[in-house]
Formats: structure tokens, sequence, C-alpha cells
């Protein structure tokens, strides 16, 4: 679209999308997430084009490239709309079969379908997976449904609706208010109520009669999470609507994007939709030809995670290092070029256009609590999780808020694999908790999170096993943070440092009496006194697990001893005499050949040449490899 | 009646402020020290201090061009 | 509007504090003391030790808060040392102490705090070099906020944070002003070489660094010198009646808002640089504008970096009845470019267009320019002559004296006008003030031994607003001082700005007559002086250093024959009205002189005898003033140095001695 488009033009730009696609049979949706493009996605959409065209079909089916559909380790995925056939793991050669037996044959491909990993049966279609049947979709509504790079198709899944309402009513008190009523908190980890935030910006910007600013917080610094880079690659006008209505509910005529430089395909995709939104007239000067203008540019965040933190994120866009400041003084008073600045998270923004278009008491019906006097009353709406580490389905899941733990991770994760137990679910990133088992029934929402010692965050979910050592895991998420902290205040760079020695010691064999007070003292100190939620926020994995896994840190001082046998200085391994056959599997593999033994007589290991490496354990057959 | 830097008679009212006598002057300049007789006057009093009747006032600017 | 005030307790303690101060000012100000290492008094918080940190209670919620940065908003109470307190404070120190165990400001604020071990948070970093960095921030700041420049910052993040310059080299771009040094608690940074070998280095730097510090801290609330310059007294002179408009005719214009330093800062000034004449000046109010696209000239179309528009600049455009900022900039770009002094440029093409519109030249003088006030556009186009020596423009370009000369020995229009609206003296041009109704400054500008320039004495405030110097005498005893005080910046190549364009937040604490001379600043440059000479200097040696200078340059003056009575005389513009419009532009003020101070009734006078008793009156006052001050500066009555004052100087070379009156 290159002309601006009119108000009343969305519907018969809407019609027009839909005629066209009732010229085909059925469309061919091809997932173009990063995760699908890593694993051949794009290769896949130009074979299919190919393959329709040698069969004659381009014109009865219509290939379309979508984001991410939250399934990546499935992927590369084509659903076949509108039957909404799932095919997932496709190689090249899959295509043709795809083509002839199920477009040419009418015969849908059971190979190439979903299997239930414990029961094995065959989930022809999206809806009956069990990672997909719980999910209920609002920030991610559009993914997989249309092309991320053509406005049209989001316009005729309803977008822009809500911003001709609002720009027509030209209200904006009523949007700010709309927004707290809906209950919406931020997405990005504070959980600070949008509209109480939005309503202290408007306040500020009129008390200063200056500028305000809106910004979008894109730096996703979590390691493993990806719920905002896939927000951006499978539905960018979401995004840019929602600032778009922010920016007119309290006065912003400048918007801002925050970006992470790993997140390519997402700013490619982010580039093309302001392109588009600024030709169609939906962003920039004169808004659907009102005098309401709004531009909108990009800032790229050179991947820093405290540059994710509001206050360092804002010094970084000015230029300056990526480091908090002390906020006794709010940004949404002196934010960025010390204006007022409303700073959203990409998932808080693209929840904004369905709340206006739906209302806020269709959002606030979703999740917990009574919110619709106050926002701080509950957890409304869903959230996007990335769901990673030990389950068998992982991937991207937006569920409602209130959903428990275990419905999370049993149900729509399929549960831990491989015969192994479930010990612990860590969430909300690296300054997260970890949750055991007992509180698998805990419903998910902001409050309840922190009332374990753990956070929202922004929704990574780390699953773990009753293989993992709590005390590596916190050692690692300190390490983590040590790496991360920006250093500037004290107890944050001292303090972090002094627990990963502490921990690595613990890990080593070398914990001491009063390791674990010292611990405590120094999580309370950072905790307390640090300058930003960054230090604020880091003693949690420790704490946590100190809380729920004490014995486990125990074990490691007092009888140098790794329960779960993964710290390598406290465990070593055996062959045990009934098991082993003497069949010899691990004798190559081991990397030191400390493995000696006859055929068909048990094998030993030799302690001094074992380097603890573990692969004996995971070869034999005969579960004849002891850790201790 | 008030006298302003020995240079300026200005009538006198009930509640007449430091403030509003240097907003009847246009004494807008950065640089000033005002004393009632011979007390000092804070910039943040100058709105909340009354000037007595029959009072000199001396506002001083500390200014020497360029 | 003046900042509330709030009430808070600290300690049990009842203090009243001004809303938004930083909560350890109060802290401090009750007498009590906080365990720091980040906080410096004179730069904005870093926040970054976390030892200041204090329990606070708003509405029965608690919360630590550290005291440097966090600002009083509301009622609170506040506990400067609670057992929690206490407890993360004595955490802290050890993290200090364990990484510098032998950073004697640690060691300080750790024993404060009840530590005196930190073996506990002992590790392969731990350094144990007294003068190590300790991270505390305060060189950044400093670097920063005294002098702008940013040469030093922190690199790495968390535990491999460390102070740096760009690329961790030596920055060529640092320019050794030290003042990093001076802030640092610990001795880390050291100054190795002090290139000028000073006598007392550390004097100088001392006295500086309060430049710097009341730069940092002062100047945002004052005259905003760093922001937008000399240039922020465009709208005071303005409003008390001293912006020269018109060719001085008049000391205000409804137009003066276009060309403010308002607008100067929002669309033209380049802020935060050190936009300085020389490096290290923390005031640097020299200003610049970047980017400016030229519109005229030789240099058409390209964009310049154009230095300035400072206070002159603007004036001497008002002058020319110009207030399109546009121009301002661009004539202060070919003023700089051609090597023309703006003041002179300024307040010659006001006597030409004033001369213009009175009809003494036309269009065919000029070369078909209609030279009225405001045409900015002839202007330019005038200047663009000069440069080239072409057509009106070389006419222009002999200064004010030769074209009254030129234009009364042509015989056109009144010669008694020509003479009384050219401002010169001694042949050169004008600044950029009215002195009308200040007597002093009259004398200040006319008896410059230079000529019209406020650079001896700028005395308008003194005289005419705060009524300081009533009498013959008080006027000519600032005749005397400040023209000595003003030389002897001068003298030693130190820059006057920084004596007054800022003001200690405690000046007022001296009566006004002293408060004056900014008893600190001048100390300031005495410090100076000392620290590099070793020579201890007051105010009466002071003087007399400048004294001998002063009565020297008069003989030269008086050898060239511009050092007489004749020469200090002004042009009747700098002296009172000397047309109709002029006197009705303020009759109020006129008359109401004739009523109270000579006692007329000017109900029942023409406008011309009005006109004639006030010029009689304002020509004499002046005559009496040149008399005092002649006699105070040791002068005869033709204002030429005696004998006895040169003897009095140690002035006794016989050439000299010559020239002098008996
Ligand atoms: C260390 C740190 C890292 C953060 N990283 C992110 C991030 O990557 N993305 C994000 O949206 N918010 C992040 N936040 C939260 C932001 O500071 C801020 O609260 C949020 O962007 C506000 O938007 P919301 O209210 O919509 O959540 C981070 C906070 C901290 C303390
Ligand atoms: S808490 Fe950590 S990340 Fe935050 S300012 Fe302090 S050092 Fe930096
Ligand atoms: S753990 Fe690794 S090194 Fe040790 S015996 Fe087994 S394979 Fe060999
Ligand atoms: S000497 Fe001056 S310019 Fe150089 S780094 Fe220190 S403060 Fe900055
Ligand atoms: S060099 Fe000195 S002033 Fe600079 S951060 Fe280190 S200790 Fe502080
Ligand atoms: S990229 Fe295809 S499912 Fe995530
Ligand atoms: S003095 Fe260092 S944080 Fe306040």
């Amino acid at each position: 679209m290159t002309n601006p488009i009119s108000m009343n033009q969305l519907e018969t730009i809407a019609a027009d999308v839909h005629a066209e696609q009732a010229k085909y049979r059925g469309m061919l949706m091809v997932c173009n997430g990063t995760g699908c493009v890593a694993a051949k996605g794009f290769e896949i959409k130009k074979i299919l084009n190919d393959k329709l065209a040698e069969h004659g079909l381009q014109d009865q089916w219509l290939v379309v490239g979508t984001g991410c559909n939250g399934f990546c380790a499935v992927g590369p995925i084509v659903v076949v709309q509108p039957e909404g056939i799932f095919y997932q793991k496709l190689k090249e050669k899959d295509v043709e079969t795809l083509v002839t037996e199920h477009l040419v044959g009418g015969k849908p491909v059971e190979k190439l379908m979903h299997k239930n990993p414990v029961t094995g049966a065959i989930n022809p279609k999206m809806e009956d997976i069990s990672f997909f049947t719980k999910q209920q979709l609002v920030a991610l509504r559009n993914k997989g449904l249309i092309d991320p790079e053509n406005l049209d198709h989001y316009i005729a899944r309803g977008g822009y609706t809500a911003l001709r309402r609002v720009i027509t009513e030209n209200r904006p008190g009523d949007v700010i208010a709309e927004i707290t009523r809906s209950g919406l908190r931020g997405r990005g980890g504070g959980g600070f109520p949008a509209g109480v935030k939005w309503a202290s910006g408007r306040k500020a910007m009129e008390r200063r009669g200056c500028e305000i600013y809106v910004v979008c917080n894109a730096d996703e610094g979590d390691p493993g999470a990806f719920m905002d880079r896939s927000i951006i690659e499978s539905d960018p006008y979401a995004v840019i609507e929602g600032m778009t209505l922010g920016a007119f509910a309290v006065g912003a005529s400048e918007g801002f994007i925050y970006i992470r430089k790993e997140y390519p395909l997402a700013l490619v995709r982010l580039n093309k939709a302001l392109d588009a939104a600024r030709a169609a007239g939906l962003l920039g000067g004169g808004i659907f030809g009102t005098d309401f203008s709004f531009e909108i540019r990009i800032h790229r965040g050179a991947g820093a995670f405290v540059c994710g933190e509001s206050s360092a994120l804002m010094a970084s866009m000015a230029g300056r290092a990526g480091e908090p400041r002390a906020k006794y003084v709010h940004n949404v008073e002196y934010g960025f070029r010390d204006k007022p600045t409303v700073l959203n998270n990409v998932e808080t923004w693209a929840n904004v256009p369905p709340i206006l278009e739906k209302g806020a008491a269709w959002f606030a019906g979703m999740g917990t609590g009574d919110v619709k006097d106050n926002p701080w009353n509950g957890s409304s709406g869903t959230k996007v999780f990335s769901l990673v580490g030990k389950v068998r389905n992982t991937g991207l899941v937006e569920v409602p808020m209130g959903i428990t733990l275990r419905e999370i991770i049993e149900d729509v994760g399929g549960g831990v694999p491989d015969g192994r137990t479930f010990k612990a679910v860590q969430t909300g990133g690296p300054s997260g908790g970890c949750i055991p088992a007992s509180h698998l029934d805990m419903p998910v929402d902001f409050d309840s999170l922190t009332e374990l010692g753990s956070m929202m965050g922004s929704g990574g979910m780390i699953v773990m096993d009753d293989r993992t050592c709590m005390v590596d895991v916190a050692r690692y998420f300190v390490d983590f943070l040590v790496d991360e902290s920006c250093g500037k205040c004290t107890p944050c760079r001292e303090g972090l440092f002094a627990l990963s020695r502490i921990l690595r010691r613990i890990c080593d064999g070398h914990g001491e009496e009063g390791d674990l007070d010292m611990l405590e003292a120094i999580c309370d100190t950072v905790r307390e006194t640090s300058l930003c939620q960054l230090g604020g926020s880091a003693p949690n994995p420790v704490l946590s697990t100190l809380k729920f896994f004490r014995d486990e840190y125990e074990a490691h001082i007092h009888e140098k001893r790794c329960p779960a046998g993964v710290c390598k200085p406290l465990i070593s391994y055996r062959i045990l005499e009934p098991e082993c056959t003497g069949c010899g599997a691990c004798v190559k593999p081991c990397p030191t050949a400390a493995i000696t033994g006859e055929k068909k007589k048990t094998h030993t290991i030799d302690a001094e040449k074992c380097i603890r490496c573990g692969i004996c354990f995971e070869v034999c057959k005969f579960h004849a490899v002891e850790v201790k | 009646m008030i006298r302003v830097n020995n240079l300026h008679d200005i009538p006198w009212r009930e509640g007449l402020t430091v403030q509003d006598v240097l907003d009847h002057l246009k004494y807008s300049y950065a640089l000033i020290t005002v004393t009632l007789g011979d007390e000092l006057v804070e910039p943040e009093r100058y709105a909340d201090t009354s000037v007595p009747d029959g009072c000199a006032m001396t506002v001083f600017h500390l200014a020497h061009g360029g | 509007m003046a900042p509330e005030k709030i009430d808070i307790t600290i300690n049990d303690k009842k203090v009243t504090v001004l809303e938004d101060s930083m909560l350890i000012k109060a802290v401090i100000g009750a007498g009590i003391a906080l365990p720091t290492l980040c906080y410096h008094k004179d730069l904005t918080p870093n926040g970054t030790c976390r030892l200041c940190v204090c329990e606070i209670e708003i509405k029965g919620k608690k919360r630590l808060v550290t005291a440097c940065n966090y600002p009083v908003r509301q009622e609170m109470t506040v506990w400067t040392s609670s057992e929690r307190v206490q407890k993360h404070r004595k955490l802290l120190a050890q993290m200090y102490l364990g990484r510098w165990p032998n950073v004697p400001v640690i060691q300080d604020v750790a024993r404060r705090c009840g530590v005196t071990d930190g073996a506990a948070f002992a590790s392969d970093l731990t350094d144990p070099n007294p003068k190590a960095c300790i991270l505390c921030g305060h060189c950044v700041k400093a670097c920063d906020e005294f002098i702008q420049e940013r040469i030093l910052d922190f690199a790495g993040r968390g535990i491999l944070r460390h102070l740096t310059m760009p690329f961790g080299e030596s920055d060529p771009h640092c320019i050794g002003c030290t003042s990093c040094a001076h802030v640092c608690p610990t001795g880390a940074i050291q100054i190795i070489d002090d290139t000028n070998h000073p006598v007392d280095p550390d004097m100088i730097r001392r006295h500086g660094m309060k430049v710097n510090a009341e730069m940092a801290t002062l100047d945002k609330n004052q005259c905003c010198m760093r922001e937008v310059g000399t240039a922020n007294i465009v709208e005071v002179m303005d409003r008390y009646d001293l912006l020269p408009v018109h060719n001085y005719k008049f000391g205000q214009h409804p137009d003066t808002y276009k060309v403010d330093s308002q607008v100067l800062r929002k669309k033209y000034f380049t802020q935060n640089n050190p936009d300085a004449c020389w490096f290290g000046c923390s005031m640097s109010c020299a200003k610049a504008v970047d980017g400016f696209e030229l519109k005229t000239g030789p240099y058409k179309g390209h964009r310049v970096t154009v230095d300035g528009p400072e206070y002159e600049t603007v004036g001497a455009c008002t002058n020319m009845g110009c207030f399109d900022p546009d121009f301002i900039v661009e004539f202060n770009f070919y003023c700089d470019t051609y090597g023309i002094d703006i003041i002179s440029a300024g307040t010659g093409m006001a006597f030409v267009m004033e001369c213009f519109e009175a009809g003494v030249i036309t269009t065919a003088d000029t070369g078909g320019l209609e030279l009225r006030f405001g045409a900015c556009d002839e202007v330019l186009e005038c200047i663009h002559q000069m440069s080239r020596g072409e057509g009106f423009g070389v006419e222009v370009g002999q200064g004010v004296r030769q074209l009254k000369e030129k234009w009364i020995r042509e015989g056109r229009g009144d010669a008694q006008f020509i003479r009384d609206i050219g401002m010169e003296v001694k042949g050169l041009e004008y600044s950029e003030y009215v002195p009308k109704e200040s007597l002093a400054q009259q004398a200040g500008y006319a008896m410059a031994v230079k000529g019209p320039q406020h650079d001896e004495a700028w005395l308008i405030f003194m005289d005419m607003v705060n009524n300081q110097i009533p009498s013959f005498e008080d006027k000519a005893e600032a005749l005397y001082y400040f023209p000595l005080w003003r030389t002897w910046f001068g003298l030693h190549g130190l820059c006057k700005i920084v004596w007054n364009d800022v003001a200690p937040a405690d000046n007022k604490k001296y009566a006004p007559q002293q408060a004056a001379k900014i008893p600190e600043h001048v100390d300031n440059y005495f410090k100076f002086f000392e620290g590099m000479t070793g020579e201890k200097l007051d105010e009466e040696k002071m003087l007399a250093q400048s004294a001998r200078v002063h009565n020297l340059q008069r003989l030269m003056s008086v050898l060239f024959g511009f050092g007489t009575r004749a020469e200090d005389t002004p042009p009747y513009r700098s002296l009172g009205p000397v047309t109709e419009e002029e006197y009705l532009s303020r009759a109020e003020r006129y008359d109401g002189q004739l009523r109270s101070v000579l006692g007329l009734d000017p109900e029942k006078m023409t406008l011309d005898e009005k006109r004639a008793t006030l010029r009689t009156h304002r020509e004499s006052q002046y005559q009496k003033v040149m008399d005092a001050a002649y006699a105070r500066r040791g002068w005869s009555q033709n204002g030429i140095p005696t004998k006895a004052r040169l003897r009095e100087l140690g002035i006794d070379l016989p050439e000299l001695l010559a020239l002098a009156a008996d």
C-alpha cells in the first residue's frame, strides 16, 4: 500500500484480503520465525512454491510466510489452512510428499505430523497438540495466521480498528482509564500497571508543559527468552499500533523502540512494518488524515542485560554508558532527554490494541484477582512464557494468568522426559528464583511468584529434573549476573563477585562452616542496598535455592557430596558388579581410556584417570555405571 | 510609603511583599540581593516576606557588564 | 516559584528542608556525620558506594534510601544508623576493605562503620596499593561537570569496572586541568608536571576549584553563562531600558524576545560543550552555533560553525534595529571572518542608518542600499562590500568619526545633530549599552583610555539601579577603583568574567558596597597571582600595580593627542535625548527630572525648552563628574596625569614626566 488510507477503508482492505484468499483452495502457512528459519524455513517456503508450480497448483494454494508459532523445537513448521493440519520437522525432501499426497492426493501425510511424546498418538491438527490446547492468545493472536510483512493481513485481522475508534472519539483520558481498568500490568518484569504509568506520564507532561516520549523495551536480555523477539517477528504491527495508541493517550508525538542487536530478523520486519505504516498514513504526520502525528524511531542496543533496565536503557539511548541511575525521580517525570517518558515492554504494547478493541472487561475477565477498581489487585490477561529445560515440549506459550505451574509444565510442556522426575522450575530470568515441586499447584501471577521468592520477570521458565544440582544452578545464574552487572554500585559489583566465589568453593568441595550464613548476609545487603533491580533481584537464585534445597548445600559442605551428581570435584563414577554385562560399550567412548575389563566380565574405572565426563554413564544400556 | 534603593518611593499597602516590590519595579535580574533595613531576605522568602510601612529596602543588582 | 519547605525528623531531631533538596544536606545540616565514599559536595551525586544508606519512614512504610541522591519531597522520619542500616554498612565496608585494604579513606570509613577487617572479601582482585582507584567517580564527574570535557569514564562491566580514557590510551583531548586529580580521594590520579612551574600550584588549584564548583553548581541558577554565555543579559538589558535600539535612541524594543538568550539557547547554541576561550575554563561562556547555513556572501550555502553570538553582538544588531536571529548569526560570522570588529560595525551601521532615515545621506550615497533601521540584507551587503573594498561599504568602514567629519564637511544636514548622534569617543565606536541614565557610566565610557569600551568600568547598575554611588565623590571612587581593577586582569592575561558573572552563594553576607567587589573572587585572583609568583597581593598592591600601567597608557594617549578633557567628552546621545522623538518616548522620566532635580514645572515649558534645559543640566553634571574623577586619579583638570602622581607611582623617566601636567 502506498497511499494513505482513510478511516472507512479498513473494512474494504479486510474484505479485499479475504476475497483474495478466497480465490484459493487453501493456504500453506510456512513458519518463518527465527527458529524455523534456522531449520531451513526459507528454503521450505521456496521449495513449496516451486513444487506448487510444478504441479500447476500455484493458483489453488497460497503460500504465506508467518512469524514464530512458538513451537520452534519441532520446526520447520507448515500449517495447511483452513483445516489446520500441522506438519512439523519438515525436511526439504518432505515437501514433495506433502504436495503430492496431501494437496494433490487429498490425503494428509501422517508421518509428517506431530505425535504425542507420551502416548505416541498422532495429532493432525494444531488444536490436538497438548502444547497448544491450553494456550490462550492475546499478545500472540496473529502468530502463524498472517504474513508479518503485510500490513493488509494485519488489518484483515481487525488491526487498526482500535486506533480508529480512539482517534475518532478523541478522549485520551478515557483511553488511559480503559487500560487502567483492564488491569494490564507491565510484561517486562516489574508488573507495574500500564494505565497508572501512562497517567503519571501525561500528568508530568502537562505539569511541565513539555514533550513526552513513549518507548518500547525490546532489549530482552534474559538468556533463553525470546517472547519479545517472536512477537515482533510474527506481528510487528501489534507493537506499532499499541505504541501509537499509547502515544495518543499520553500526548506523545515521538516514540522509540530499543531493540537488541542480536535480533536481525525482528529488526528487518520492524523496519518494513514501520515503512508500510508510514506509507499508509498510520504513522508519521497526520495519522488517518487527522492532525495527530506520531513517529517511531529505532535505537539498537549492543546487547547488555542491564540495558533492559529502564534508566540504563534511556542512558544507552542518549549515547551514554548503559548504567542505571537512582530512580527516586521516576522516568515518567524525567526520562529520556530528561523529558517525561513512558516505557513499556513489547508484550505490554502488543496487548494494548486488543484491549481497546474488545474492552477492559474482556481483558480483566482473564487472569486472577479483581482488577476493575485497582490494577494492583490481581493479574489480568495472559502471559507469554518461554518454556525450556527438561520438558518434552519446549517453546513459546501464551497462557492465561492464574494457570498453575503444573498445567504449564505437565500439560503444555508435556512433563519431564526420559523417565526423570521434576525437581524445580526457575522463573523470571537469571535473577528469578527456583520453585520446587511442592509449589507446582500455585497459580502463576505477578504476586504469587514474588511471594515465593521468585518473580514473573519477562517470562522465562526453565524446568529442571532430578539430575540438576541446585547449588550449581545458583552458581550459574550468579556468574551470569557477575558478568552482566554494570559494576556501578558496590554491593552488586563486589557482593555478587563474593557470592560467586563462595558458591564456586562449595561446588568445588571447599565449602566451609559459616558459608551459608555469609551467603545469606551478602544476599541481604545486595538485595537491600543495590542501586537498581539487577542487584536488587540478583540474590533470588541463591536465596530461593537456600530456602527450598538447603540440604543440597549442606551435603556439599559437610559431606563433600553433590546429591545430583553434577559437581565434578564431588562425584565419582563406578561400574556396578551385577549390572555390568561386560559388553565393553563404554571402553571406546571414554576420552581418557580409564575403563578396562575383559569381554563379558565386569569392567572397572581407574579413578585416577577418570575426568568425570559422564559419557560412560550415558552409553551404558544396563545402568551399570553409577555416579555418586 | 516605602523607599527602594533610596531612589523609588512606592506606596505601601497591607500585605505588600518583597516579591510585589520587585515585580512593581520590574526587577528580575538573577543576581540580586534584597535587604529590608539591615536584614537580608533569602530569595526563597521573597514571596512570603512582607515589607513594613516606612521601611527602607535595598535591591542590590550584582552586575558589571561584559 | 519558590520551593516548598518540608519538615522532617532525623534521629528524633526536627529539621526543615527545601523540597527536592538531597537528604544528605539535611543530615549534614543537622550535625550528623554519614560515612560516604562517593559523595562530593560540589558534584552531582554518584550514588554508588551505598554507604550513606539511611532508613526512612513515610506514611508508616519503612524503606532504605541513599541519602546523597534522595530528594526530599514529603514529610518523613529518618534514621541514619538504625540496626538495619548499620548491618549493611558493615558489610559494604568489608567489601571495600577486602578489595582495597590499604587505602586510607577506606580504612577510615570502615573504622567509622565499626569494621577493621575485610578478609571475608579478599580475592585475587585484592589490590594492596594505598593509592588504588576505588571507583568513586569523582574524577569522571569533575571532568564533566567542572570543565565539560568528559575525558574520563568507566569501562568494563561488573567486577571488571575500571577508570579509563577513551580506548585505554592517554587522550590528547585531556587539557591537563587537573580537576580530576584534585577531587580524587586516594591519590590515584597524580599530576606529574606543572608546565608553567608555578611557585605554589596547589594554591592556584584550590582557588580554581572554587570557581569550578561555583560554575558547576550555581551558574544554572544565576546567569546561565554555560548555556547562553554573555547573551544572558540581552533580556535583562531590555527590561532595564539599557539595550541599545536604533543607534542608542531607546533602551527597549518589543521584538527583543525574538533574539533573547532563550531563543539562542533553544535554536542556536550547541549545549554541553566546553566552548571556552581557553582550555580548562569552567565557565565556557564563548558558546558556538554549529552547522549554521549561510544565506549570503562568498560562503553562501556552506554550513559553518559560528563563534558566538555574545551579548555585544546581539546588542550591535538591536542597535541597527535588526531582530532576526538568523541575521545576527550570519552578521557575527562575516564580521569574524572578515576581521571586522562587531561592535564598531554595529554601532557604525546604526549611525549610518539614523543618518539615512534623517536624510543626511540617501541611496545616491549608499549605492542604492536602503539603509533603514532593520535592513538586515542591506547591512550584510554593506559588510560584504567593506570586505571587497567596494562601494559604500568602503565609506562605512572608515568608522563613525571619519563619517561624521566628512558629512559635516560636505555640509549635509545639521552638523550639531550629526555630532550628537555619532556614537564614538577618541575615534572608537561605543559598545552596546545605553548610558543615558547613568552619569557614572557616561564617564566610565568616555574617560576610558582606549575609547568608549566598558572594559574599564561598567557602573550602570551600581549607579542607576542600586543607587550605590550617589555623590560625585562616590562616582569618582568607582571611576578610580574599577578601571584599575579591570586593567589588572588584562595585565595578567586573566579573564574578567569569572570575577562577577557568577557569585558565591553567600556573597550576600557582605554589605552592598563590598558585595559589589565580590571579595572572595577578588581574593581568588590574588591567590592565583601569589601561587604563580610567590608574592602576596592585597588590594592596595594590586591597585598600585595597575595604576602604573593605567597612567602610562594615559600618557601614551596624551602623546597621540587623545588624552585630553575634550577627548573625554562624549556625544550628547550618550548623556541625554537628542531628538524630540527620543525625549517624548521617555517624557515621564525627563519631565520628572526637570521637576524634582531642577525644580521646574514641565507643564509650563515647550518641548524645545525642556530639551535644552535638560541638556544644559546633564552636560554640566558630566563636567562635574569628570572634575571629581580627574581629582581622584591624580590627573589635571585637562585629564593629564600630574608629575606628583607619576612620582608617587615610581614613574620617573624624564620622557614621561615631560608629557605630564604640573
Ligand atoms: C536488570 C534488568 C533488566 C531488564 N530487562 C528488561 C528487558 O529486557 N525487557 C523489558 O521489557 N524489561 C526489562 N526490565 C524491566 C524494565 O526496567 C521496565 O520495568 C520495563 O521495561 C517496563 O515496561 P513494562 O511496565 O511494560 O514491563 C529489566 C529490568 C531490570 C532491573
Ligand atoms: S545493582 Fe548492579 S546493575 Fe544495578 S546499578 Fe548497581 S552494579 Fe549496576
Ligand atoms: S566418566 Fe568419562 S572419563 Fe570417567 S570413566 Fe566414564 S567415560 Fe571415562
Ligand atoms: S585533567 Fe582535566 S581534562 Fe584531563 S581528565 Fe582530568 S579533569 Fe579531564
Ligand atoms: S581515580 Fe580517584 S576520583 Fe577517580 S574514580 Fe578512582 S578513586 Fe575516584
Ligand atoms: S520459529 Fe517456527 S515455531 Fe518458532
Ligand atoms: S555517598 Fe555513596 S551512595 Fe551516597
